[in-house]
């Protein structure tokens, strides 16, 4: 296998990156190249043209401010999964994904612009109420994560925009990440990530999401709904959980390793497990 | 000269022997020997080369003006090739030569000559179309692509009562059966069911699990003149000699084969496949050496798989447990083509492991339209131990009896088919004894569930071949120095082979082991070794080594006598020197000895002897496994297996160690996640890779214990050894399904256990609850 022919440039900055863009209509944008080699080497793709923008050095690194993190788009998740100021729902989805060698070339913005539906990032920041930062010749937009997110490998990513960074919360709570891995591949076959604040014994905020079910990364809002106001608790979660088949509908995908009954049966586990994880962490 | 026997068939029945090589009147290695290397830890001899990167596969071989091959396969499960036509293919610039139907010779035949090398009508994905051989292996895969075919689908049949059906598509002209059933019958199996007072009738399930050798097959074909040489991944070098010379019309001696270092073949490298030969023939049309190895899809389409089974069993006991009956239905689905080597025969355990007067099996083969199986480690043994073991399992729970308890009070001391008695009656009363002592059987006290979490435990026990037999021959070289040449011309599959060798010549020589070097891999140096199946490598060639080493030792000390004018009868070599018996003072060294002899060499031959006649040589095994079953997600989670298996005399601890502990980790593969999947529509194979076909690694393996058997079975040859390559897989998936049942109280009788199967299982035994009456209905209770 190897994949058919193309013309490599390499972006140094962004405005070469976009001018590059503009030049070669129809090119791929390559970072860590985790998913866009595979499918170039299964010839699912073959776009002419690949534009590394892998050293563009205004798009790395985590910057604290404030309330919110600012994760640059070319982060690794070994970098996410190592860092200090980040919720902990974020670092621990970080550090499963794949293996080293993965963890260590893949890109954050990599991850979520390709919008893979069995991908743990996209439901993390989904459940993290991060802002997705783009850019593109025009200028910069935010988009909330939830509403990034539009479908299989779709996002809300526009011709010639690129995600710059991502911004997360840091004041939202306990936060924790629960999947089943698919045995081969790490990837979730179904994910749950779960962030709540305990106030007077009772939770006064919950945001979960879950992934590997439906087409993208879903907001869970019965589940959050049926946790408001109520001591968290064995029964409150396990309760609350069960209205994830609320939030699914009828909308689940199966594939080869798990059929969509299997995951459905399944998905209240994990988002019982991510919300109990997160609930003790909440202080 | 010595003499070798030989059996001679006359008139095509009668057998006479002939000796040729003395094998008789040698030394044995018995009960009170004392060793100095024999059985003790060893560290591979080529371990340095294999973790340096050094050695080198069939892959690593880079010759001048090499090209690569590349083979277009059938992407249709049936279908037959209206037309080919490769001329733009054969444009693109860098390709040599290019074989398909169109030009590749008519008479060569594979698959008991059901297929042509190229044949017209293809029979499963992966059936091979054409080949290319280019400057480079990406020239060759765009060659493929500019090949263009028209395929005319056929009606296809993956599923096995789908393919049994009077009116379904036909595999081949005859039909799908391979043969008329293979029955077996003693006593009166009808009879012994009347005589049970309980029955369990079940049917278990197995899949088609594939090999994947870290190395995939694949050779290096190189013509110089008329001789061809080959650099294969084979298990068996002069087989592969054999065929390929067959195939191609030529002489033996104008082909040799070698295999130097082999990532693992587990039976699906026992036999020469097309690639070979298509190698071969690229490389006589081309002028150049061809490199032609198989990539990962490849080798999970069109190079062998464990076959599926269906097996229906039948048990009948008496309320104390002794068993009167045991009857197994068998079907064997068996892919597109029989391949040859070693079939996958599901009924021999059934008819062999248990003390039963009555027993009745029959077994069918199947064909359907997906890639051919061939044998894959304990080939028959893995399939029929997870339905006997796990039927064994249900019985004893029906009769309240405990695992081991039913399986003691139906022990064979006898081989039951042949009327004989086994070489060592009590080995499998030892692996019981050991395996279970060692986890704690009899003790075990079940953790109290924590949260969706059950613990239980599970046994199963085997029986295998792994006698080794004649022919095998190695020769001893002593040099000058006072080191050693072994040649024999078997191979070193990663096994660990060179080693075990290498420590039977260093005990026999009384030399350390630095002193020796073995080299095998090769026709034209050594002499004939048997292929490396049925885990009888150091069996079988391990004998030789001994007897060549046993003559080689018989020169040296009649030459050391004459030097120490001494009576060879009264020398010794220990640790690299002859001494006197009793006189301490009078010794040389053996570099000492060989020195005065130089350029005179030593060489002695050896030959493997035949088995004793009058006893059954079989091995043994029982492995004990702790689960814990996940009744949520439906997770089984093996915590520790702990093995003990009869292998003979131990040579190498460690050795045996790292077969032991590969053959459990293949077991849990088997058990838990390995299966190939097909679309039952299209007959695609949708995880013909490691992504999609999960096989364990270290992140997923048990807590691994293996209880060294050590029990020399001289009847087997004279240094007590027999096989453990295969056996260790055996018993694991069995005590796995039976272990789940302990945790959990419903049974599994479908490899591998899924996690939708163990949900759905829970669920019907939820509501069989929720109906039933009494509160302690048991599952498996006739």
């Amino acid at each position: 296998m190897y994949p058919p022919k193309f013309d490599y440039y390499r972006a140094n900055s962004l405005s070469e990156a976009f001018s590059l863009m503009q030049e070669h209509g129809g090119a791929k944008v390559i970072a860590g190249g985790h998913s866009l080699i595979p499918s170039l080497k299964l010839r699912l793709a073959d776009p002419g043209a690949l534009i590394d923008i892998g050293r563009i050095g205004e798009l790395k690194g985590i910057t604290a401010n404030g309330n919110s993190t600012r994760i640059g788009a070319l982060t690794t998740h070994a970098i996410v999964a190592a860092a200090k100021n980040l919720p902990q729902g974020l670092t621990e989805a970080a550090g499963w994904i794949g293996d080293p060698q993965v963890r260590n070339r893949g890109t954050v913005g990599g991850n979520i612009a390709h919008a893979d539906p069995a991908s743990d990032l996209p439901t993390v920041f989904t459940a993290l109420g991060a802002t997705i930062n783009l850019t593109g010749p025009g200028g910069e937009r935010s988009v909330a994560a939830q509403d990034f997110f539009t479908g299989l490998f779709e996002t809300a990513l526009q011709e010639g925009e690129l995600v710059s960074s991502i911004d997360v919360p840091t004041n939202g709570g306990g936060s924790a990440y629960a999947k089943l891995f698919n045995p081969a591949s790490r990837y979730a076959v179904v994910g749950c990530a779960a962030q709540v604040k305990v106030e007077n014994g009772v939770c006064s905020a919950a945001s979960v999401a879950v992934g590997g079910l439906t087409s993208h990364a879903t907001k869970a809002n019965a589940v959050e709904a049926a946790l408001l106001g109520k001591p968290l608790n064995e029964a409150t979660i396990a309760a609350a959980a069960a209205q994830i088949s609320q939030d699914l509908g009828d909308d689940v995908m199966g594939d080869l390793h798990a059929s969509a009954d299997y995951r459905r049966s399944i998905a209240p586990i994990y988002v019982a497990q991510a919300l109990t994880a997160a609930a003790s962490r909440a202080g | 000269m010595p003499i070798q026997h030989i059996k001679v068939l006359r008139n095509g029945t009668d057998e006479e022997e002939l000796k040729v090589v003395e094998t008789t009147g040698l030394p044995t290695w018995d009960a009170d020997t004392k060793f100095t290397v024999v059985g003790r830890p060893q560290s591979r001899l080529e371990g340095l080369e294999k973790v340096t990167g050094r050695a080198r596969y069939s892959y690593d071989v880079r010759l001048s003006g090499q090209l690569y091959a590349a083979v277009l396969r059938s992407p249709y499960p049936h279908a037959r090739i209206r037309h080919i036509d490769t001329t733009k293919a054969e444009q693109l610039p860098g390709v040599h030569a290019i074989l398909s139907s169109a030009n590749a010779p008519d008479d060569i035949t594979w698959y008991e000559e059901k297929s042509k090398l190229f044949d017209k009508t293809l029979r499963f994905i992966g059936d091979e179309v054409a080949a290319v051989a280019a400057e480079s292996e990406e020239f060759a895969q765009d060659a493929l692509r500019l090949i263009e075919v028209a395929y005319e689908p056929l009606p296809f049949v993956i599923e096995v009562e789908a393919a049994l059906q009077p009116d379904a598509p036909r595999v081949h002209d005859k039909g799908n059966r391979v043969d008329e059933p293979t029955i077996y019958e003693r006593g009166n199996a009808a009879a012994g069911l009347r005589e049970a007072d309980v029955v369990i009738e079940q049917t278990y399930t197995t899949q088609t699990a594939v090999h994947n050798s870290l190395e995939p097959h694949g050779c290096t074909a190189f013509w110089e003149g008329d001789q061809l040489t080959l650099w294969e991944s084979t298990q068996g070098i002069f087989e592969t000699r054999e065929q390929v010379a067959e195939k191609l019309g030529l002489p033996e001696h104008h082909v040799r084969v070698v295999k130097e270092h082999m990532g693992g073949g587990f039976g699906s490298k026992q036999v020469p496949w097309k690639q070979t030969v298509i190698a071969a023939l690229l490389s006589k049309q081309s002028g150049h050496p061809v490199q032609l190895m198989l990539d990962r899809e490849a080798e999970n389409l069109a190079a062998g798989n464990r076959n599926a089974t269906v097996q229906r069993v039948r048990l009948g006991a008496k309320r104390d447990g002794t068993l009167t009956a045991i009857l197994a239905d068998i079907q064997v689905v068996v892919g597109a083509y029989m391949v040859g080597g070693e079939a996958s025969e599901v009924n021999g355990m059934y008819e062999r492991l248990y003390r039963c007067p009555n027993v009745r099996t029959e077994q069918i083969g199947v064909y359907i339209n997906a890639g051919p199986c061939v044998a894959f480690r304990a080939p028959g043994h893995v399939e029929a131990a997870f339905a006997l073991e796990a039927a064994m399992d249900e019985l004893a729970r029906a009769l309240q009896l405990d695992p081991l308890t039913l399986r003691n009070r139906n022990y064979s001391e006898i081989d039951q088919k042949k009327e004989k008695p086994l070489s060592m009656p009590n080995a499998l009363q030892v692996c019981y004894e050991r395996a279970t002592a060692a986890f704690g059987w009899q003790t075990y006290q079940r953790p109290a569930p924590t949260g969706p979490k059950r613990r239980g435990i599970g046994i199963a026990a085997h029986e295998w071949g792994g006698s080794g037999q004649p022919p095998a021959y190695a020769w001893i070289k002593l040099n000058g120095d006072g080191t050693v040449d072994v040649v024999t011309g078997t191979q070193d599959i990663g096994t660990g082979a060179r080693t075990g060798l290498a420590q039977v010549a260093a005990e026999v020589l009384g030399l350390p082991i630095e002193q020796i070097s073995v080299h095998l891999g090769d026709t034209a140096k050594g002499p004939y070794s048997p292929t490396s199946a049925g885990s009888s490598t150091q069996a079988s060639v391990g004998p030789a080594v001994f007897a060549a080493a046993v003559e080689a030792k018989r020169q040296l000390l009649e030459v050391a006598a004459k030097l120490l004018e001494e009576e060879p009868e009264r020398l010794e070599i220990r640790d690299g020197v002859v001494m006197v018996e009793g006189e301490p003072e009078n010794k040389l060294t053996v570099a000492e000895v060989t020195g005065r002899l130089a350029p005179h060499m030593i060489i002695g031959q050896g030959a493997r002897g035949p088995n004793a006649k009058d006893k059954t040589i079989r091995t043994f095994g029982a492995q004990c496994v702790e689960v814990e079953v996940d009744v949520e997600t439906g997770e089984i989670t093996v915590l520790r297996v702990v093995a003990a298996h009869d292998c003979g005399r131990i040579i190498n601890p460690t050795m045996v160690d790292s077969q032991v502990f590969g053959g459990i980790t293949q077991g849990v593969g088997f058990a838990l996640t390995e299966e190939r999947i097909v679309d039952e529509k299209r007959g695609l194979v949708l995880n013909a890779n490691l992504e999609e076909y999960k096989i364990p690694t270290v992140a997923d393996i048990p807590q691994m214990t293996n209880v060294p058997v050590n029990l020399p079975d001289l009847a087997a040859n004279p240094t007590g050894v027999k096989g453990i390559g295969e056996p260790p897989l055996v018993p694991t998936a069995p005590a796995i399904a039976n272990a789940v049942f302990d945790a959990i109280g419903v049974r599994l009788r479908h490899a591998p256990l899924s996690r939708r199967q163990l949900l759905a299982a829970l669920a019907t035994q939820a509501e069989s609850i929720d109906k039933s009456a009494p509160p302690h209905t048991q599952e498996g209770q006739s």
